[in-house]
């Protein structure tokens, strides 16, 4: 009962968000084809969604982002660790990947369509990019700040390196490392779309960016409503409860 | 690490890279614009500079860069003290912040250039949202999290309004802008490249973009490098030190 009122009273701004611009649609003082009616963009938004062009592309963004994901997290992740164990190696990948951390995303486009050509191979190249540099750097800061203590006492009680790493240094990086996933999702979100509109003829970014050509704004604020929509709902329903409960679960939370 | 020992691992880092840049170039069976060697980078460099191409493409960057930072910063903050004065105001529009926040510049871009055309003003309108919902969320954030007490404190002294705003809710949130500051440019930088990219008009988005067309890859390479490079400049010279200086100042730190 109190989560259907606390969320009755989030979804009352976009009430009124959409009240007004119903009003200055209605009294005419934007022409249609800049803006066009919110009961046009969801009739719009209905074909789209019957006919089955809305899913193909929102599968298609999404399937990236998880293909993004999938490869440079266990990567970034490894590296991370070696990086934390080792001072040596921390010295050296560390101002590589910080310089790449700095360019990651859209900067590599270019040079990606250039080794991949347009396609689905240079959008991904720049969404693990966009991921690993981030889980990288926020594994690497996890690892360090876990306590000496725990690696010592694991160390005296005669655990091996595979304890120390999958028993502390891993878990105790947890709380870091799903921050640096959340962080390089919401960066990777914003180049995928970015590198659709230009590299490829499929996802939600080409969808807009297309419809642009033939001023179909109806469609365009389809897109970014959808964009909006999906954004707040792997943020909401799947990332926010995954680090509260890593957090919750690993972190420096005190039972006091 | 001394600095001595930093700067040595540095230069054998670059060095290093280097090397096995030139050999991988040299002896790997793929044409020159797919990877070209160092020299042609450098080659690219000098006759960019030259003809004054890369000079003016970073200065127009730079430029759009520093006007939509002042612009979020006079926009994002009143507004985030604005709405987060009132906890009713603060929690009717923090969705609707953060909805905008959510959809990137770029995701308006195409409807930006319906409205605005290609050109200057659609550029600059994506980058300035792009950051500016950033700071405002996070200025609102700032200020419901001064604690009610100094606000009450200050109230029962005798404070008007305004003092309370000033001395107690903008300092108060201080810490908390400027994360959103340092955020909103680094969403910002990156939807700039991607605007010039796709709406063409100078910057270096546009350099590295449209050299692709001409298989120019040493062009690519050199504007990528300058691109990282001058983030991380910013971002040591600038934005770190601006944070640690609040931080330390107003934030957390007791010490």
């Amino acid at each position: 009962m109190r989560g259907l009122k606390s969320s009755a009273r989030g979804l009352l701004p976009f009430v009124v968000l959409v009240l007004a611009w119903t009003a200055v649609t209605r009294a005419g003082l934007v022409a249609e084809i800049f803006l066009p009616r919110p009961e046009e963009v969801l009739r719009t938004g209905w074909d789209m969604a019957r006919d089955g062009s809305l899913w193909t592309n929102i599968v298609a963004s999404l399937g990236r982002v998880a293909l993004g994901l999938v490869v440079s997290v266990p990567l970034a992740v490894g590296a991370g660790v070696a990086a934390g164990l080792s001072r040596r190696l921390a010295a050296v990948l560390e101002p590589v990947a910080g310089f790449f951390n700095s360019l990651s995303g859209i900067a590599w486009l270019p040079l990606a369509v250039t080794w991949f050509g347009l396609g689905w191979a240079s959008v991904t190249f720049i969404m693990v990019n966009t991921v690993f540099f981030l889980v990288f750097f926020n594994t690497l800061v996890g690892v360090r700040t876990v306590p000496r203590v725990f690696e010592h006492a694991v160390r005296t009680l005669g655990g091996s390196r595979r304890h120390l790493i999958f028993q502390v240094l891993v878990p105790g990086a947890m709380p870091s490392i799903v921050a640096g996933i959340r962080m390089s999702i919401g960066f990777g979100w914003r180049a995928l779309i970015a590198a659709e509109m230009i590299a490829t003829s499929t996802g939600l970014g080409f969808l807009i960016f297309n419809a642009q050509n033939f001023h179909q704004t109806d469609t365009i604020l389809v897109g970014i409503i959808t964009i909006g929509l999906i954004w707040l709902a792997t943020d909401r329903l799947l990332l926010q409860p995954l680090e509260r409960w890593t957090v919750e679960r690993w972190g420096m939370v005190s039972t006091a | 690490m001394t600095a001595r020992e930093t700067a040595v691992t540095w230069l054998s880092l670059l060095g290093g890279f280097l090397l096995v840049w030139s050999v991988a170039a040299a002896t790997l069976p793929v044409p020159a614009y797919m990877l070209p060697p160092p020299m042609a980078v450098l080659d690219a460099f000098t006759d960019l500079v030259v003809k004054g191409i890369l000079p003016a493409y970073i200065a127009e960057s730079l430029r759009r860069m520093v006007l939509a930072a002042l612009i979020a910063f006079a926009i994002g903050v009143p507004v985030g003290i604005g709405l987060g004065v009132s906890r009713r105001l603060a929690e009717f529009t923090y969705p609707l912040l953060n909805f905008f926040q959510s959809v990137s510049g770029i995701a308006w871009l195409p409807l930006m250039l319906v409205w605005f055309g290609f050109g200057e003003r659609t550029i600059l309108v994506a980058v300035n949202y792009t950051v500016v919902f950033p700071v405002a969320l996070n200025t609102l954030l700032g200020v419901r999290s001064v604690p009610r007490i100094y606000v009450n404190g200050l109230r029962t002294l005798g404070a008007p309004r305004w003092r309370i705003a000033r001395d107690v809710i903008l300092p108060g949130a201080l810490p908390s802008i400027a994360t959103g500051m340092r955020l909103g440019l680094a969403y910002g930088w990156r939807a700039l490249i991607a605007a010039e990219m796709l709406v063409g008009a100078h910057g270096l988005g546009f350099m590295i973009f449209s050299a692709q067309n001409f298989h120019l890859t040493a062009r690519i390479v050199l504007g990528m490098l300058v691109i990282g490079a001058l983030w991380l400049v910013l971002d040591y010279f600038v934005f770190r030190p601006l944070e640690q200086a609040t931080i330390e100042r107003w934030g957390l730190i007791q010490r």
